[in-house]
């Protein structure tokens, strides 16, 4: 009886009866939650005999060796430590675990549901303590994803199906691949643990439990290692922890299947003095050095070691206290050197193994998008884009010969020739990588970024990115459109210019639209000669396609003539005594109409050809070049503008009309100078370059054609009525149209014009040309005496122009 | 891509740089990038005596944000061509806002 009632009797005093309470570790039967599970997974019981594989009879119970070093047996006396602190260094590596079993399910996809099966046992097996939790739990959630982790292995090739799990006699022995093992030491490092300080067997535990399962998958190494060298697989059958060769995983854990067994190995494959040793720990190199040792990724070249050669190799300290003085110094020295190479190598390497080479391409991928965005297109293997963005330049650099010194390219053809260089330099590895992978990587690398902006060329540009939440926005730019500081709203076209646009209707040549007529005419300009370039090849015969592609591009040609024609509103009616010049006229008043005339003259026919010329010489005193040319009283030349616009014609346009005079028949002259003498005031016109160039073209061209003998009798005798009238109209201001005073130096043109009017002048005409233009000839061959020698017969050289065609020379007049 | 374009036709050529700081430098350019940074070599600093600092200078990379101008060679600048070139750039430019 106790004082507060209750029942007080101890549990070893209590009955045992079957309905007694027992203990929390005294349930019987530890199946037996299982078998009532069972009950209710719709009858379909597991039998445990059948789940079980019975991997567990298989255990090697005669590898004891290091059991001492485990449980603290043997004569050791030592206070207990916290050796057997199990479930702390379990949980210690617990991650490592988790990530082992991750991988082991990733390289080995057929093993991953049959775990699943066995976990309900499992769990009722309390000797299994670390396959409590088998690590698969997360794959029966739905949208679970694994935790990736950026293990090369996972990018090779799969390993070949293994076959189901079946009791295989082959040994199965309790050690890790080198992958694990080093996966484990890198996981230690990271949380700052000293390796040494690991028992070697415990972590692996679970893993090697995983692999007895699968006995004949793991006596061969995980894919992509090498066949090991005997010494290696020695230390390997031996059991316990081995020491893996510096940098396997890192360097092998590409692609595997594809590689020469044993033959990648031998760069590795170090001298022995590299190899860690295998004496008891205290000999080796100090604590914090023998990670780097395994990190350290390329085997040391031989050279760096050749000092070492001559000595013995030191595994003991024991050793070093026999060594001379001096061979003691040099190890010692030697021994300092390695160590501050290793640790700069471990200074370099700390970011070992954290990418793949499949990240790295996957960077340099996303670089050379970039890189493609920003420079332009790859795609610009076609010149007409190039030259859409790239006018100037390459038009420039064909016009004025290749490009000095440095061979710029084509902008477009950069983003290529950086891919095929990336190409070439992975292929200079190839000699150590025989890998197809790589070739297969620049491949697969140049394809996307095709894509990629075939893609960014294809779709809408989003100018902006919001992200949700935040509250500035992020605009793209790249150099071709830079990121707009302004955002101002275009106005619709359809409500912006318009109502300017019939005011320019009404008025067709203020300077406004005077202007905007000529950038037509360039515009059309321009589409005719791209058009040019792209011509088709002259069809074949019977290549119908050919034909028809070459009919096509005609039209096209022609509807752009077409443009071109109306745009220089050449046909514009002639508005008799209008204060407004006729559009034309206008156009030819600013330079750049001026300079289009030989631009247009090349793609217009004979007949729109001399329709301009006509055009030009009906309103020949309507040209601002002979308008304003009059040689104003008191003024010895016209401003410095007019003679630019002068000098401008005659550069550009002259050449163009001459050039159609040349080939024009007779009767065309023939109207023309009657359309001078009709149309014009002549005597005017003769007072100015331009019109004097004009007058001598078409005389000149018309003794041409009487010379070749061509002209028909009856066209000959209109001709010289026409020529009489201008002869009479012209003569009473011969004298006046030299320009300026003499001094004033070119006259050329006019001694070209007397000498055009003299040679088709009758003698008669002739007298009276010299006795009206004597004068001059007096005065300049007088003046040209002053001067030096060559400027002198320059200008008596002129002056003979004139005196040949009638017959004379200046030598005559002494 | 105008100025670009046109900007490439001069390297080799001696300019004149003026910066938005007053500084002037003459030098021969040797490249220009999309964003008109420039690179000039033999660089001489006109008004030197004002900017004593610049004077062991002998090249220099010049962002392109800090031009004000740049004097070209005129003999090196096909006007007709960059007129046609700035017709098709205005072009481009009008399709592009369409």
């Amino acid at each position: 009886m106790s004082f507060f009632g209750f029942d007080t009797t101890l549990p070893r005093d209590r009955g045992r009866g079957p309905g007694a309470p027992k203990g929390f570790f005294e349930n019987s039967d530890p199946f037996a939650q299982v078998a009532l599970a069972d009950k209710f997974v719709d009858g379909d019981a597991v039998d445990f005999e059948d789940t079980y594989d019975g991997l567990g009879d298989q255990l090697d119970d005669d590898q004891d060796e290091f059991n001492d070093d485990t449980f603290g047996g043997g004569g050791e006396t030592a206070p207990v430590g916290r050796d057997f602190d199990f479930f702390g260094r379990t949980a210690g590596v617990a991650d490592v675990i988790g990530e082992e079993q991750v991988r082991y399910s990733l390289q080995n996809p057929q093993a991953a549901p049959a775990p699943a099966q066995r976990a309900a046992p499992a769990t009722a097996v309390p000797a299994e303590s670390t396959s409590r939790r088998t690590g698969y739990e997360k794959y029966s959630e739905p949208g679970y994803i694994p935790d990736l982790q950026a293990k090369s292995s996972v990018w090779t090739q799969k390993a070949e199906p293994t076959p189901a799990p079946a009791p295989a006699p082959a040994p199965s022995r309790k050690i890790m691949s080198l992958e694990e093992v080093e996966a484990i030491e890198a996981q230690m490092r990271h949380r700052g643990q000293p390796i040494g300080g690991l028992p070697p067997q415990q972590i692996p535990q679970s893993m090697a439990d995983l692999y007895q399962r699968h006995p004949q998958h793991f006596p061969t190494l995980p894919d992509g290692f090498p066949q090991l060298p005997p010494e290696l697989q020695a230390q390997l059958e031996k059991g316990g922890m081995p020491h893996p060769p510096p940098g396997m995983p890192e360097l092998y854990g590409g692609p595997g299947p594809a590689m020469p067994p044993g033959a990648p190995f031998l760069q590795n494959n170090l001298p022995p003095q590299n190899m860690p040793p295998q004496g008891p720990r205290h000999a080796g190199p100090p604590q914090g050095q023998r990670p780097q040792n395994m990190q350290q990724q390329p085997p040391p070249p031989p050279s760096s070691r050749a000092p070492n050669n001559g000595l013995p190799v030191i595994t003991n300290p024991q050793q070093l206290m026999h060594l001379t003085e001096e061979q003691r110094n040099t190890y010692l020295v030697e021994d300092a050197k390695r160590a501050k190479r290793n640790h700069k190598i471990f200074l370099l390497s700390r970011g070992n193994g954290l990418m793949t080479p499949q990240d790295k391409n996957f960077i340099t991928r996303i670089q050379l998008q970039q890189l493609v965005a920003a420079a332009g297109n790859v795609a610009d293997s076609d010149p007409e884009a190039v030259l859409a963005e790239d006018f100037y330049y390459q038009v420039y650099s064909q016009i004025r010969g290749a490009p000095r010194q440095h061979p710029h390219q084509p902008l477009g053809h950069f983003a290529q020739t950086y891919l095929l260089q990336t190409g070439n330099r992975l292929g200079g590895n190839r000699h150590r990588h025989p890998l197809q992978g790589a070739d297969n990587h620049m491949q697969r690398m140049q394809q996307q970024v095709q894509r990629a902006v075939e893609a960014a060329k294809a779709k809408p540009k989003n100018k902006q990115l919001i992200i949700e939440g935040s509250l500035g926005k992020i605009s793209f730019s790249n150099a071709k459109a830079p990121k707009p500081m302004l955002n101002i709203k275009r106005p619709d076209s359809s409500e912006g210019p318009r109502p300017k646009k019939v005011q320019s209707d009404l008025s067709l040549s203020d300077r406004k639209s005077i202007l905007t007529n000529i950038e037509r005419v360039y515009s059309a300009l321009m589409s005719m000669e791209d058009m040019e370039r792209t011509m088709p090849p002259p069809p074949e015969e019977g290549d119908a396609d050919a034909i028809q592609e070459h009919m096509e591009w005609r039209q096209k040609l022609q509807s752009l003539n077409q443009k071109l024609w109306k745009a220089l509103k050449v046909m514009e009616p002639i508005v008799p005594n209008s204060t407004t010049p006729h559009p034309f006229i206008a156009f030819l008043s600013h330079p750049k109409g001026k300079k289009a005339i030989p631009r247009i003259f090349r793609h217009i026919d004979q007949e729109q050809r001399v329709t301009i010329l006509t055009m030009i010489v009906v309103h020949l005193d309507s040209l601002d070049v002979v308008r304003l040319a009059q040689s104003i009283p008191g003024e010895a030349q016209p401003s410095l503008a007019v003679r630019e616009a002068i000098d401008l014609f005659s550069l550009a346009v002259m050449p163009s009309l001459l050039q159609y005079v040349n080939e024009a028949p007779f009767n065309i002259i023939i109207g023309l100078l009657g359309l001078v003498i009709a149309q014009t005031h002549v005597q005017s016109v003769a007072r100015t370059k331009v019109g004097l160039g004009i007058l001598t073209m078409l005389l000149s061209r018309a003794e041409l054609v009487k010379e070749a003998g061509q002209a028909p009798e009856r066209d000959w005798q209109q001709w010289v009525e026409k020529f009489n009238v201008l002869f009479d109209t012209l003569e009473p201001v011969l004298a006046d149209i030299f320009p300026g005073s003499i001094n004033s130096g070119d006259d050329m043109y006019v001694w070209q014009f007397l000498a055009a009017v003299g040679i088709g002048a009758s003698p008669e005409q002739q007298q009276r040309l010299v006795i009206a233009v004597k004068d001059r000839v007096m005065e300049t061959v007088g003046y040209s005496k002053s001067l030096p020698a060559d400027m002198s017969s320059q200008r008596l050289g002129n002056v003979n122009l004139f005196m040949r065609a009638i017959g004379l020379d200046v030598e005559l007049l002494g | 891509m105008l100025f670009f374009s046109f900007f490439k036709t001069l390297t080799n050529q001696t300019v004149t740089i003026e910066l938005k700081n007053d500084i002037r430098i003459r030098g021969i350019l040797k490249s220009v990038d999309q964003y008109l940074n420039i690179k000039l070599d033999d660089v001489e600093v006109l008004d030197l005596a004002q900017y004593p600092h610049l004077s062991s200078v002998k090249n220099m990379f010049i962002r392109g944000s800090v031009v004000r101008y740049v004097m070209l060679p005129r003999s090196e600048v096909d006007v007709g061509l960059l007129e046609d070139a700035t017709r098709r750039e205005a072009a481009n430019q009008a399709g592009k806002a369409r």
